[in-house]
């Protein structure tokens, strides 16, 4: 069977994986990359590239040595230095003489050249791809139960083993029949977790770059600490909207580029690149939404996500929401992000302290 | 964004920040303010001073212009009616800045020229050429569109004059081999990035030659950033007959530097001309940097001996 790898997105990497068997393929990923594959990324990129493009290297190396013959990345239209990934992904390939044939997907017409290559018939295809959509709505269902369940749960740990169940048999099934099937039995399976409904968790919203909010191993595995601290979350990079905005889709799309643009327009007038519009936008509608808080993810560097920092910062002043502000690189440690969070955590506890009393002495006065 | 007050009788003061936009356009926008009657205050040549100003504010893992930007922008915020800060989405046509330049205006409204008027205007030559940018500048202030007309040409002679004075005295002193330097405009042309490597490569008797942006007709490649793609293809079009090194200026965090320099130095490993990136920050000593370019001055001594012996 012949392999491909692509880069990971985090548990959306179940979704993509499975639309491949259409193209005669089998998907050499995980949905988190492993410290061998950053490892290897590290010595071979230019020690200034950004993380996400150091990332990338490892994997398709690590790949390449365990003689995966294709790899597949996003084209980016964009300013930021995605753009320039491939061409540098296959120059370091080749000087590593690595035999791996890299192709890029993405604002390349109707019949990209990736597809033009394998060549699929169109109903396999279209179905694999309806498949794959399926999949990232399943996705989303089992990461809201997650977010949701994990900070009430009376044993920690519970949630997780949970969610990996379900992951793993949504990666298995191999028709939309067997995934409708699991979408309807997810609810019952978190319900069964044992909780405290009596618990009122803090809310706090992830913003900021793709690769680092869905990569569990690049973010050290924020939602989990988060959620273990008696936290929900929610990530705002989700995929189906993604792609939607991509395709200019405005139907199903509660957040269109349109929407969030005009969200953002009194800070920031032009989206920098990358998702800086959105951080700016998903900000202030968390503020209207009486979040606790949110958690800016970006890597060392990111040219979009640095220069919206003091626009996310003066929004946090305006609206009267906390943002803590993290960026990652290679030697971010783990418990380095866990102190921060927690930090953060305990500021987000004792100002909801502050406004409960303070709202306790309104209502005497 | 507020609204900016019309331009009064009164003698009013327009900031300009010594950063980015002026170097990308030299010579353009003083000319153009002060022939349509407001005075400019461009800020003091950027120094260490600028850089203690720009710690207090500005953001830890910004590029060093753009926290030289900060501290410039500090400077003068207080001692004028209003800052310019210009949108600078593209500088050069079928080509996109900086995405960093994109959100200037923005930002510097967030925390530095907090509450303050700032004058900011689309820069987009894909759009619109700079000609246009300026009508609609003037239009923003309340200017007479004859004042306005009449202001441009002048300022448009005036960065030509200011482009060509620049490619004068960045030219090789001397003819025969010379080596290149390279940055974005903001980096190299600006004293406290340059300086000092200029002198110390004179001092070891360098013919150095600064590259020029002056010229727009630059083909397209897939490099969509204006001044990466000017510098790329200069170094694909020289020689190494005609330049004995190239060396360039960088800054630490620039995103554009940090892709393009794997790409320069593949251009010219294969014309085989030896090429250094020196990368500043504010901790750069002058020792170290001095110490790098000795080396390498006298590394490709010893290569042409080695090789007129043989």
């Amino acid at each position: 069977m012949t392999h491909l790898v692509f880069p990971n997105l985090g548990n959306y990497t179940i979704a993509l994986a499975s639309d491949l068997s259409c193209l005669g393929l089998e998907a050499w990923v995980s949905t988190a990359t492993s410290p061998e594959a950053m490892k290897l990324g590290i010595e071979a990129a230019p020690e200034s590239a950004c993380l996400p493009f150091k990332a990338h290297l490892g994997l398709f190396i690590e790949a390449a040595n365990a003689g995966v013959e294709y790899a597949l990345m996003v084209n980016s239209i964009g300013a930021c230095r995605l753009r320039y990934y491939r061409y540098l992904l296959e120059k370091i390939l080749k000087d590593l003489g690595l035999k791996i044939h890299l192709f890029s997907l993405g604002y390349d017409g109707v019949k990209p050249p990736f597809i033009r290559y394998f060549d699929p018939d169109l109903l396999p295809f279209v179905k694999s791809t309806v498949l794959a959509f399926r999949k990232i709505k399943v996705i989303d269902i089992i990461e809201l139960k997650t977010w949701r369940t994990r900070p009430l749960e009376i044993s920690p740990g519970n949630t997780s083993r949970v969610m990996y169940e379900c992951l793993h048999e949504l990666n298995v099934s191999k028709t939309s029949k067997e995934t409708m099937a699991l979408s309807r039995a997810i609810p019952a399976r978190f319900s069964a977790i044992p909780v405290d409904k009596g618990r009122n968790p803090l809310k706090i919203g992830l913003i900021g770059e793709v690769s680092v909010l869905r990569d569990k191993f690049l973010n050290h595995n924020v939602e989990n600490i988060l959620g273990s601290l008696g936290v929900e979350v929610r990530n705002f990079f989700l995929l189906g909207a993604e792609i939607r905005n991509i395709f200019h889709i405005e139907l199903g799309n509660k957040n269109t580029r349109k929407y969030l643009a005009k969200l953002a327009r009194p800070y920031l007038k032009y989206g920098g690149g990358g998702h800086a519009l959105e951080s700016v936008a998903h900000t202030i509608r968390c503020a209207h939404e009486g979040y606790d808080g949110m958690v800016h993810l970006c890597p060392a560097g990111c040219m979009p996500e640095i220069s919206v920092r003091p626009i996310l910062r003066r929004v946090s002043l305006d609206m009267d929401i906390p943002v803590l502000q993290c960026s990652f690189d290679e030697h971010t440690s783990s418990g380095g992000v866990t102190t921060r969070l927690e930090a953060f955590v305990d500021v987000l506890l004792e100002r909801r302290k502050k406004k409960s009393g303070s709202e306790k002495v309104q209502k005497e006065a | 964004m507020r609204k900016p007050r019309p331009f009064s009788e009164k003698a009013f003061k327009i900031g300009i920040p010594r950063s980015f936009f002026y170097y990308i356009y030299p010579g353009l926008w003083e000319t153009f303010f002060r022939e349509i009657g407001i005075e400019p205050v461009v800020s003091r040549p950027s120094s260490r001073k600028t850089l203690e100003l720009a710690a207090f504010i500005t953001e830890a893992e910004h590029c060093l212009p753009n926290k030289l930007f900060d501290g410039h922008l500090a400077e003068i915020v207080d001692k004028v009616d209003m800052v310019f800060v210009p949108r600078l989405l593209s500088s050069l046509k079928g080509h996109i800045s900086c995405p960093k330049l994109s959100t200037l205006p923005d930002a510097a409204l967030a925390e530095v020229a907090r509450e303050r008027d700032v004058l900011c205007v689309d820069i987009n030559e894909n759009v619109r050429p700079l000609s246009k940018t300026l009508l609609e500048l003037g239009r923003k202030l309340s200017i007479g569109k004859r004042t306005v007309r009449s202001a441009i040409e002048n300022a448009m002679r005036a960065m030509k004059d200011r482009e060509a004075e620049l490619d004068q005295r960045n030219k090789a002193k001397t003819k025969g081999k010379r080596f290149l330097i390279v940055g974005h405009p903001y980096t190299m042309h600006d004293a406290f990035f340059s300086e000092s490597i200029l002198r110390k490569l004179e001092s070891l008797n360098v013919n150095i030659e600064l590259m020029s942006f002056a010229n727009n007709d630059v083909p397209e490649s897939f490099i969509r950033w204006c001044t990466s793609n000017k510098m790329y293809h200069k170094l694909t079009t020289i020689s190494k007959g005609e330049y004995a090194g190239v060396i360039q200026i960088s800054s630490f965090n620039c995103g554009c530097d940090s892709m393009m320099i794997e790409i320069f130095r593949n251009i010219l490993k294969e014309k085989s001309i030896p090429y250094m990136v020196i990368i500043l920050d504010e901790h750069t000593a002058q020792a170290g940097t001095d110490t790098r370019l000795e080396a390498f001055v006298d590394s490709l001594e010893w290569q042409d001996d080695s090789s007129s012996v043989s």
